[in-house]
């Protein structure tokens, strides 16, 4: 069981509100598109990964246990 | 008017000829109720305070989340043909307007008010575009606001909020005129910086930005008519982006203009007149609405003193929060519009193709479904980001929410340590029906001693 960062970059406008949440899981490059920097974050990021999904206005990421 | 012709002329040509045209879909009153009786297009309702709309949307979240309501009076524009718009007034409504950009769409306008097309294509940009288009357009400058960028200007921010200050704290009168002395100040200096605007450029350029969104104002308009107030701020803009592109083309700097002139879009590159129109979307996106929000914040500190020392006790594990309580109290854009371009339904109503549905964020910020005690400036809010200020999500999402939040955290942080003893008077308010605008407030306060 872990914890698995989805983003769908058709929906992502990159808008980094992730980013401002967690900044050490997501990057907004120089042309604007996302990247996830750990898409499998370990449980303790839980709370990080659960505001930064919540944050996002365009419903681009998704948080998934495996 | 000082319209230069040829350029309208241009505009015409580019016009006709635009390939990604949008078909505009008429609105019809087919399947609509009467209007609703509760009216909200009046001219009168406009010239009322947030205050005292906000008595007319409680009764329309409670009868009719969403109504039916005729054109607004005094359009700039009007359309004889125009048949009404729904009303959405509900925080939930709000945000499914807001993400739902397939069903609702911008690409056939978005403000409120009825506006010339000529105006629209000389001011908004992406703003009223539809993807792909308009994420391509955004991400050439998004880069430029994302958090990282951000905390890169976050010094120059903190110093002009000092210097700001400074011109003022310690002034003996202990009054000054707040939103020429300060609320304004902030935004206009970091766009310009971001922008890469010279110094001379700079007043004009935000007087234009001010202008525009004041259309329906009296004092501002004197004998003018909205529309050539509008048409001449926004071709000023449109001048000074002109100039500017020729300086960046001669002498690139590190700034969002330089980025814009060699950026490519579908392996194009951006013409001028596209460039205007991101500079004038931005100047006035970038500026109002920080400065009404700094304005709004401090009449609000004023009546909750008990607010103010709370924030201070611990202003920098409590500012986060803070900032988004003064958003969702000043709500300071307070309309925008979306066309419906498929058949949907929206409280309870047949929402058909063409049917115009505008948004009212300062009502979506004070929903008590939402918002305990709306009417209480609440820093410690617990939900507080769920505001609607920076939009209700979706593609259209504030662009420069984070900015927008680093200029309220240096700028209260100045005030408040600072002049802590102050209170900021009643401000005028401008008649629009878009902007929640603070044209003037005085605040008195006791001036900083001098070192």
């Amino acid at each position: 069981m872990g914890l698995r960062i989805e983003l769908d970059p058709g929906k992502c406008s990159g808008l980094g509100l992730c980013e401002a949440e967690a900044p050490e899981l997501f990057e907004v490059q120089e042309d604007g598109s996302l990247t996830v920097l750990d898409d499998h974050p370990s449980a303790d990021r839980r709370a990080e990964c659960e505001a930064a999904v919540a944050s996002c206005p365009t419903e681009a990421l998704r948080l998934v246990e495996d | 008017m000082s319209t230069d012709t040829s350029f309208e002329n241009d505009f015409a040509t580019e016009f006709e000829d635009d390939e990604d045209g949008v078909q505009m879909l008429p609105a019809t009153s087919e399947r609509k109720p009467e209007h609703y009786p509760v009216d909200i297009s009046t001219k009168a309702f406009w010239n009322l305070t947030s205050e005292e709309r906000e008595e007319t949307f409680k009764i329309l979240r409670k009868e009719q989340p969403v109504s039916w309501q005729r054109p607004v009076d005094d359009a700039v524009n009007p359309d004889p043909d125009d048949p009404g718009y729904w009303a959405v007034v509900k925080h939930a409504d709000i945000v499914k307007v807001s993400r739902d950009n397939e069903t609702f769409v911008s690409g056939q306008g978005v403000l409120f008010d009825l506006l010339p097309p000529i105006f629209l294509e000389l001011t908004q940009s992406f703003l009223a575009m539809d993807n792909p288009k308009h994420d391509m357009l955004r991400k050439l400058v998004s880069s430029a606001f994302t958090p990282k960028q951000i905390k890169l200007i976050d010094d120059k921010i903190k110093l002009a909020a000092k210097e700001i200050v400074d011109s003022f704290a310690s002034d003996p009168s202990g009054e000054v005129e707040f939103v020429a002395a300060c609320s304004e100040k902030l935004p206009t200096r970091i766009f310009s910086d971001i922008m890469g605007i010279p110094e001379e450029f700079r007043e004009q350029t935000a007087k234009s930005a001010a202008d525009i969104v004041a259309w329906a104002d009296p004092e501002i308009l004197g004998d003018r008519l909205a529309d050539e107030v509008q048409v001449e701020a926004a071709t000023i803009l449109h001048d000074i982006a002109e100039q500017l592109i020729e300086l960046k083309r001669r002498e690139p700097g590190d700034d969002l203009l330089t980025s814009l002139i060699a950026a490519e879009v579908d392996g194009r590159k951006l013409d001028e007149f596209e460039i205007g129109s991101f500079f004038v979307l931005m100047a006035v996106a970038g500026t109002d609405t920080t400065k009404h929000t700094t304005s709004l914040t401090m009449r609000a500190f004023t009546h909750f003193p008990e607010q103010k020392k709370w924030l201070m006790e611990d202003y920098d594990a409590r500012i986060g929060n803070a900032i988004e309580e003064f958003i969702r109290y000043a709500s300071p854009v307070m309309t925008f519009r979306r066309t419906a371009v498929k058949e949907t339904e929206l409280g309870g109503h047949p929402i058909i193709p063409g049917d115009k549905v505008v948004m009212f964020y300062p009502s979506g910020c004070m929903d008590s479904d939402v918002f305990e005690n709306p009417e209480k400036f609440d820093l410690a809010r617990p939900n507080a980001r769920e505001h609607v200020g920076f939009g209700g999500g979706g593609v259209h999402f504030c662009l420069g929410n984070q900015l927008a939040k680093s200029m309220l955290r240096a700028i209260f942080k100045e005030l408040l340590f600072r002049i802590p003893e102050f209170e900021a008077g009643e401000p005028e308010l401008l008649g629009t029906n878009f902007m929640r605008g603070v044209k003037r407030m005085p605040l008195r306060f006791t001036p900083e001693k001098v070192s």
